[in-house]
């Protein structure tokens, strides 16, 4: 009994094993294609846009330039985010479906939440190396309107950190909603949440504020049910030189580790269910 | 990409296309140009166009972009006076601009200081330029900034400088006194509420107030306004003093002096810099103006020193 107990934990562990290898190679692919669809071509939109911030802005806002740039870059770091979050994340599952490549990867053993996973994992990836490079060339850009060493260079990124949270959090949803809907509805709902996630704290207000129980029971549902984005938002704080402390971070990481856990087990509890024939 | 050559065909479809673009582009540009030329003045008015939201609003609409809407209404604001200056011929002052109807200012503040509401720099402006347009308006959003930055010791210095802008020194130095009980305020805030109590409306005061905003104001435009402030400061001073050595020649000589050249020994021996005619120059480098039938001194039109 105990060599078969051990027998069967060791297949399991091989099997986990196999298990992560698969999502790394779906990651890798989906990775790989992200790059070939030219998704990283917004860098250079964002490079532009910097160079001229950084050239005139100066003219511009009364002294401010660092303030501006600090806003700027991290403001577009968010919005280009959102939009490959939205509008690769969407077309993720679509794009194997309508290309009939989904029938090729579940002939082999690959588990429906294996590449869930693998295509998150993927699409993460892609929006590290836009965040990184981007909050790289958000330094470069202080550098120069400083004329040297400027202490925004470091206060900058935490709040690129929560930002490249909140991102994982809205392709998790993304995902979500493509593993049962079109693109364009996928997309447009994606877009609401991540609305929606910015009001949160006025759902709570607004859950406080009202007559009936079952509405104050509902709206605070929602409140917590809808992703939190207002505490990814350090953007205007991080212009004034202000990093949130290491606790808050920690917690918002946590926060978002734990609600990517829910939506993506949600993903493959729904994908699971469909039929592909 | 087939590797054959392009047909002639093809070659003058291609070069007729290019053609069209670009006359097309210059036709554009030749049609927008006697459009502005034709368009007519846009009535002043009419520009100051309202805000149909309030900052809050803008604000909660705004999401995580709030400090970057706020980048906005600031250089709007910026644009805005900077617009309604060149429309004027004369030189204006920025802490005098009562003449240029700034009446979109106060909301353009405003809402910029609602989305950020630690962004100092509109507070700054709101304090120099709002009270010759709206001072309950400078006031009201200057507290606000009090109330949202309750440790920002330089918001009640612009608090300050405003009340001591109407006069009002009693409440800048009770204003200057807060500030300076705050961590961090400078102990000059704790000299300013000693002057502003005991001298308020001297020259002295105005010269302190517009020293520190010079030394530290971030702001171009204010840094500009306040080392004019100074300067004219310095001209009110020297003409004091040329009017009293004027007062001592007419005492040895029994007349004012007729020209700059008459009086230019007096002036040689306080080794002061003249021009060829003998006039002592202003703080900004142009010549004083004789009246010698008033024995006065005045500043010439030209000079870079505010006359007001």
């Amino acid at each position: 009994m105990i060599a078969d107990s051990k027998a069967i934990e060791k297949q399991e562990t091989v099997r986990r094993a196999h298990s992560w290898g698969r999502i790394g190679a779906i990651a890798r692919n989906t990775f790989r294609e992200a790059v070939r669809d030219r998704v990283l071509y917004n860098l250079v939109l964002f490079v532009l846009l910097l160079t001229g911030a950084a050239i005139f802005i100066g003219e511009l806002s009364g002294g401010q330039e660092r303030k501006v740039i600090v806003d700027l870059g991290l403001s577009a770091m968010l919005l280009f985010g959102v939009f490959i979050a939205i509008f690769v994340g969407v077309g993720l599952v679509y794009k194997e479906i309508e290309r009939r490549t989904i029938y090729a990867i579940f002939s082999k053993p690959v588990g429906r939440g294996e590449f869930l996973v693998g295509k998150y994992l993927g699409l993460c990836l892609t929006l590290l190396v836009n965040v990184a490079v981007m909050g790289v060339g958000l330094s470069l850009a202080l550098l120069y309107v400083g004329r040297g060493w400027d202490p925004l260079i470091v206060t900058i990124w935490p709040a690129v950190l929560l930002l490249y949270l909140e991102l994982m959090i809205l392709t998790a949803v993304a995902l979500l909603f493509s593993s049962f809907s079109s693109p364009a509805l996928s997309a447009l709902l994606t877009f609401f949440v991540f609305i929606i996630g910015h009001f949160s704290a006025d759902l709570k207000t607004f859950a406080a504020s009202l007559g009936s129980t079952a509405s104050r029971w509902l709206f605070a549902g929602l409140y917590y049910l809808l992703p939190n984005f207002s505490h990814y938002s350090m953007i205007t704080a991080a212009a004034h030189g202000q990093a949130p402390p290491a606790s808050f971070v920690i917690g918002a990481a946590v926060y978002a580790v734990v609600y990517i856990a829910v939506v993506l087990a949600t993903a493959t509890i729904i994908f699971s269910r469909r039929n592909f024939k | 990409m087939t590797g054959t050559p392009p047909s002639r065909s093809e070659l003058t479809k291609t070069t007729s296309l290019v053609l069209v673009v670009v006359l097309g582009l210059l036709s554009a540009v030749a049609t927008v140009r006697w459009l502005d030329a034709r368009r007519a003045p846009a009535d002043l008015n009419v520009e100051d166009e309202k805000l149909y939201l309030s900052g809050t609003a803008i604000r909660r609409m705004s999401m995580a972009f709030n400090g970057l809407a706020a980048d906005w209404y600031w250089m709007r604001s910026l644009q805005y006076v900077g617009r309604k200056i060149l429309q004027r011929p004369e030189n204006v002052e920025l802490d005098d601009l009562q003449a240029l109807n700034l009446k979109a200012l106060a909301p353009l503040l405003d809402t910029a200081t609602t989305l950020d509401p630690q962004f100092m720099e509109p507070y700054e402006y709101a304090a120099v330029v709002l009270p010759a347009v709206d001072v309950q308006e400078a006031i009201r959003i200057t507290r606000k900034g009090i109330e949202a930055n309750p440790n920002a010791w330089r918001l009640y210095q612009h608090l300050g400088y405003i009340y001591w802008q109407q006069h009002d020194y009693q409440a800048a130095g009770e204003t200057y006194g807060r500030g300076a009980s705050l961590p961090g305020a400078p102990v000059w805030m704790q000299a300013m509420k000693a002057k502003m109590e005991t001298e308020g409306g001297s020259r002295s005061t105005a010269r302190a107030i517009y020293k520190q905003m010079f030394e530290e104001s971030a702001d171009t435009e204010v840094k500009e306004m306040a080392r004019r402030r100074l300067m004219q400061l310095d001209s009110l001073d020297e003409r004091d003093v040329l009017r009293k050595l004027f007062e001592s020649f007419r005492e040895k000589l029994g007349h004012c002096p007729t020209s700059w050249k008459e009086f230019e020994p007096v002036l040689k021996n306080l080794r002061v810099p003249l021009d060829p005619s003998g006039a002592p120059f202003d703080p900004s480098g142009v010549a004083y103006v004789l009246k010698n039938e008033s024995c006065e001194v005045e500043l010439d039109p030209n000079s870079g020193v505010p006359a007001k």
